[in-house]
């Protein structure tokens, strides 16, 4: 007898939480959501150097990653070699292709001059990279470079932007610290 | 060397207890509360024969001496109580536990039988953490105070950053429930601290198992259940405030509580916290960037008779927390860097300002319930709730996206529920319940970084039934039973080349909605049948003895962040995948539990078995590059786990002494405790079955002892030591990889990136102070008291810096 009760109460409980748990069940509008572009993904990074003794001698380093944090690398691209014995005017750009139209980060990193800083690592023996430009401070900052070739050779060059560095460093990666927003290494060629 | 002299008086008490004379008996044991198991000191038990009364201590403990064989009458009241007669029977030294009830209509009015360990009324292994131990927590956070329990640690992000982890396990493993509603705060994520003021709780009982079925059937690791202070059904104004200070931090806190209780069955309650820290500071330096502000409300008004009664509770919880400037880096080369440097790489003096990378974190909360009895069957309850959690995380951002939030995620959740408890039968226990769970999970899509957790809905629908028989006074035997259904509904933008690289696009390319640019709308729509059990028996041997086995069961379904994950973690330099095609993660759980209590001695060892199919983990599966150099890739991936511990913990009151003092015409004895040695310890051995090598993350074996002198000189003056100390994890999956690091000479260098490698062992010796005096207690402690350097293997900025130095505290407790 009294399991029957049980379950007629059981019941009755089931249909009393259903409704209640259905009138609670108010469904929402459903909006789609809206893509969101990464803003400040750093998708390319362009390094110019032009030879200050022929404005024809152009030699272009290229990092494109369309996808950002996807899963594909960043495609490199070398104009060609450097000349050896000449002397190079560098700018470095870097722009977030995944907006329309494209950004500028470079624009940024100029307007934060203080917390930025870009470094340049070459490992060939006869290319030597100085910064150029400075931020309110006087520190360097290596938007703009000048780039001293010397005898022929390969190796790499590195091109760092860090964020929030400790500013004034001693011009290396490790005094320097702060986080990295670019790290891409590039072959280089002197002949 | 506690250890030897535990034993020696351990040997030396049996032999006492040896000798039996026939009128030198003695009566001893506890006065608790029915409700919460919580002691009732000042609780008086008056035995007819001896004319005499005796009254309990501070810790609800009683003794009568000198006890001629016989049968006895006692009656024994409180003040808030109703009074209870009980007759016992004595021919030996006898433990008997008297049960008293706060609020009548919880009671089955019949009869309250005296019970032992009434804090073990079930077979499931629980622990409670007493007001007195929440109180001296209330500067800190809910998980610093969960971790004074065996087999509970933290996992920390920093200091202000606390989630608990129960035996090995923690997040969407572990079930808070709060004031009767389970939290949804986002807790998935291992960086994201329960948002509950632990000044709410009166008492917090933690359940290590998938035994409160009530409250769900996916605690795999255990469950949390935090309860407010019973409602008094009588004209009362009560109040509390605490006022705390301390050095480390340089900040403080201060809650209040106020209840008004009616004799109507009318009540009123309210909670505030205020609490407002600098940084933190390590003994070498400042841990930049850890400060933290905190506001909760909770109010809460009802109506309570035996019949029926309803709760309207509503309760606020924001909070400001900044994360050390230090751990917020770019890639892998920045982590070895930080790793290998041995301090923060930021170091700046002391703020209380908070700056980014921090989080802002809001919870509200409301819930009504109301109850209902119904004559001969039981209490029919049925319960709403409403919650709404906003959590906003803010990096290190450039140009005008500076001070703009990089995550912010709106959670609603709703909940209904009933249950029907069905007490009618004199042994046996019944509940059956439904409810059910409505979420849409909604990231501001403004925040100019993609979402990292997607738009969702997600539904849950469940039912259990559980059963508790009590064929005997030395029998509990209990059993549960639950299944939901849940689904998850979700619309999330993968980038084009993700969804094509994980095979989604051959898997299902059902879900593909649409695409835009570089990235693919998709409609994953996720369905679980998740069913859990539970299954127990406890034996009471007798006074001194008993023993609980329970087996459990729980299945868990793989949460939104497990699914669908995709990006770059900051402040570790790993890019974490969700995978859409996780299973249900299935534990079983194998607890026992050994209990004794014998003569001021009362130990519980606690031996259990989890092994958990399909369990799901993080795990390394390659390296990518970006423009921002090299991150290595974690996916969430399944494996089967098991997970071997033991939980130990004792408490010793090796000198007590009794005090007899004649007032009025009675009598009146007391046993006062003069010294205490407790503790706890804990050990467990996860392994990952599938790799075949140690689990991570597992809390390595640790002990805590503390040495407590009552009534030092003054009276109401007490004073502790206490030292806790946690061995190196030296079971640990090697997870280090190498990255190739541009150096300053132009040439690259292989580095390892040491993350696998757990810190060293380490050694805290805490002493404090109290003093109470009328309705107030001063406490200082200092924790930390050698300034000692370590770090911690369960803190996710291990790697960027020591733990906190020496803390001075100073607390005020007022009692209106």
């Amino acid at each position: 007898m009294k399991t029957v009760k049980i379950t007629i109460m059981k019941n009755n409980l089931f249909k009393v939480a259903f409704l209640a748990t259905a009138a609670v069940f108010i469904s929402c509008e459903d909006d789609d959501p809206q893509a969101v572009n990464e803003e400040e993904v750093i998708t390319t990074v362009e390094y110019k150097l032009v030879n200050s003794a022929d404005p024809n001698d152009e030699v272009t380093f290229t990092s494109t990653d369309n996808d950002g944090e996807g899963p594909n690398a960043p495609v490199l691209n070398v104009s060609g070699p450097l000349t050896a014995g000449a002397t190079y005017t560098g700018t470095v750009e870097f722009l977030n292709e995944l907006e329309t139209p494209v950004e500028d980060i470079t624009e940024e990193v100029l307007e934060e001059a203080d917390e930025h800083e870009v470094f340049y690592v070459v490992n060939t023996a006869d290319v030597s990279i100085a910064k150029t430009d400075t931020d309110d401070d006087g520190n360097p900052l290596g938007l703009d470079t000048t780039v001293t070739v010397g005898t022929a050779g390969a190796g790499t060059l590195t091109v760092v932007l860090r964020h929030e560095p400790n500013k004034p460093n001693d011009g290396s990666l490790t005094d320097a610290g702060g986080e990295t927003d670019v790290e891409v290494t590039f072959s280089v060629t002197v002949q | 060397m506690f250890q030897k002299y535990l034993w020696l008086l351990l040997l030396c008490s049996a032999t006492l207890l040896a000798q039996d004379n026939p009128c030198e008996y003695r009566l001893h044991g506890k006065v608790i509360d029915f409700h919460d198991a919580q002691p009732l000191a000042l609780a008086q038990i008056y035995v007819y024969q001896l004319q005499r009364t005796f009254t309990t201590n501070d810790s609800g403990e009683y003794a009568i001496d000198d006890l001629c064989a016989g049968e006895y009458r006692l009656r024994v009241s409180h003040l808030d109580c109703d009074v209870k007669e009980f007759t016992i029977v004595i021919n030996r030294d006898t433990k008997k536990d008297f049960l008293l009830e706060h609020h009548v209509d919880e009671l089955d009015q019949i009869q309250v039988t005296a019970d032992v360990h009434d804090d073990h009324e079930s077979t499931q292994s629980s622990t409670r953490i007493s007001k007195e131990t929440i109180e001296s927590y209330s500067g800190a956070t809910l998980g610093d105070a969960l971790n004074s329990v065996a087999g509970v640690s933290a996992l920390k992000t920093g200091n202000s950053v606390v989630k608990p982890v129960i035996h090995g396990l923690h997040s969407s493993r572990v079930v808070l429930v709060n004031d009767g509603l389970r939290q949804q705060d986002q807790e998935w994520g291992v960086e994201h601290a329960p948002n509950i003021d632990v000044n709410t709780a009166s008492s917090i009982e933690v359940i290590k198992g998938a035994n409160a079925l009530r409250y769900g059937g996916d605690a795999i690791g255990g469950t949390i259940v935090i309860s407010p202070e019973r409602i008094l059904v009588k004209d009362t104004l009560m109040g509390k405030v605490i006022l705390n200070g301390q050095s480390n931090g340089r900040g403080g806190s201060v809650s209040s509580t106020f209840s008004k209780y009616r004799d109507s069955g009318w009540y009123q309650r309210g909670t505030f916290t205020y609490k407002r820290l600098g940084d933190y500071e390590a003994p070498d330096y400042v841990l930049s960037n850890t400060g933290s502000e905190l506001g909760a409300v909770n109010v809460a008004t009802g109506f309570k008779k035996f019949e029926y009664g309803f709760n309207i509770n509503y309760s606020f919880y924001q909070t400001e927390l900044g994360i050390l400037r230090a751990s917020h880096i770019g890639n892998a080369s920045d982590l070895v860097r930080s790793i290998n440097s041995g301090q923060p790489t930021v170091i700046r003096p002391f703020t209380y300002e908070v700056n980014e990378p921090k989080q802002a974190v809001v919870h509200h909360g409301l819930r009504l319930d109301g109850y209902r009895r119904i004559a001969g069957l039981g209490k029919l309850e049925l319960d709403y709730s409403l919650q709404f959690n906003n959590r906003q995380e803010f990096d290190i951002r450039r140009g005008e996206n500076s001070g703009r939030a990089s995550l912010d995620i709106d959670l609603l959740t709703q909940t209904a529920s009933a249950f029907l408890n069905i007490d009618r039968y004199e042994n046996t226990d019944l509940e059956v319940g439904i409810d059910g769970m409505f979420q849409i999970n909604k990231p501001d899509a403004s925040t100019g970084v993609r979402r990292l957790i997607p738009d969702y809905n997600s539904y849950r629908i469940g039912a259990f039934a559980s059963w508790m028989h009590q064929p005997s006074d030395q029998w509990i035997l209990d059993a549960g039973l639950r299944y939901d259904r849940f689904t998850i509904d979700a619309q999330k933008f993968y980038i084009q080349s993700r969804w094509e690289d994980l095979g989604y696009d051959e898997q299902f390319p059902d879900f593909e909605v649409s695409e835009t640019g570089n990235q693919i709308l998709t409609n994953p729509q996720l369905d679980y049948n998740l069913l859990a059990f539970t299954m127990g028996a406890k034996h009471i041997f007798n006074d001194h003895y008993d023993v609980a086995i329970n087996l459990s069961s729980a299945n868990r379904a793989p949460n939104a962040s497990e699914l669908f994950s995709d990006g770059l973690h900051h402040a570790l330099a790993t890019i974490e995948l969700g995978q859409l095609d996780l299973k249900q993660e299935r534990s079983y759980k194998l607890n026992t539990t050994f209990h004794v209590n014998k003569n001021q001695l009362d130990v519980e060892v606690n031996p259990y078995f989890n092994h958990i199919t399909d369990f799901i983990q993080l795990i390394p599966t390659g390296i990518e590059t970006t423009t921002r150099g090299a991150f290595p890739v974690w996916q969430y991936q399944q494996l089967d786990a098991r997970l071997l511990g033991v939980d130990v913990s004792y408490s010793y009151d090796f000198i007590s002494k009794k005090i007899e003092e004649l007032s009025r015409d009675d009598l009146l004895v007391t046993i006062k405790k003069i010294a205490r040695l407790d503790g706890h310890a804990s050990y467990i051995y996860g392994d990952d079955l599938t790799g075949d090598q140690p689990l991570i993350d597992m809390p390595p074996a640790q002990f805590t002892n503390r040495l407590t002198w009552y009534q030092l000189g003054l009276k109401n003056f007490s004073a502790f030591v206490s030292n806790q100390t946690v061995l190196a994890q030296n079971r640990f999956p090697d997870n280090d990889y190498i990255v190739t690091v541009p150096a300053d000479n132009g040439q690259f260098e292989d580095a390892l990136v040491r993350i696998s490698q757990p810190p060293s062992a380490f050694s805290l010796w805490d002493v404090g102070v109290d003093y109470a005096f009328a309705k107030a207690k001063l406490a200082l402690t200092v924790s930390n008291v050698f300034n000692t350097r370590y770090r911690n293997y369960l803190n996710r900025q291990r790697f960027y810096a020591d733990e906190i130095g020496t803390n001075i505290q100073l607390q005020f407790i007022y009692n209106l």
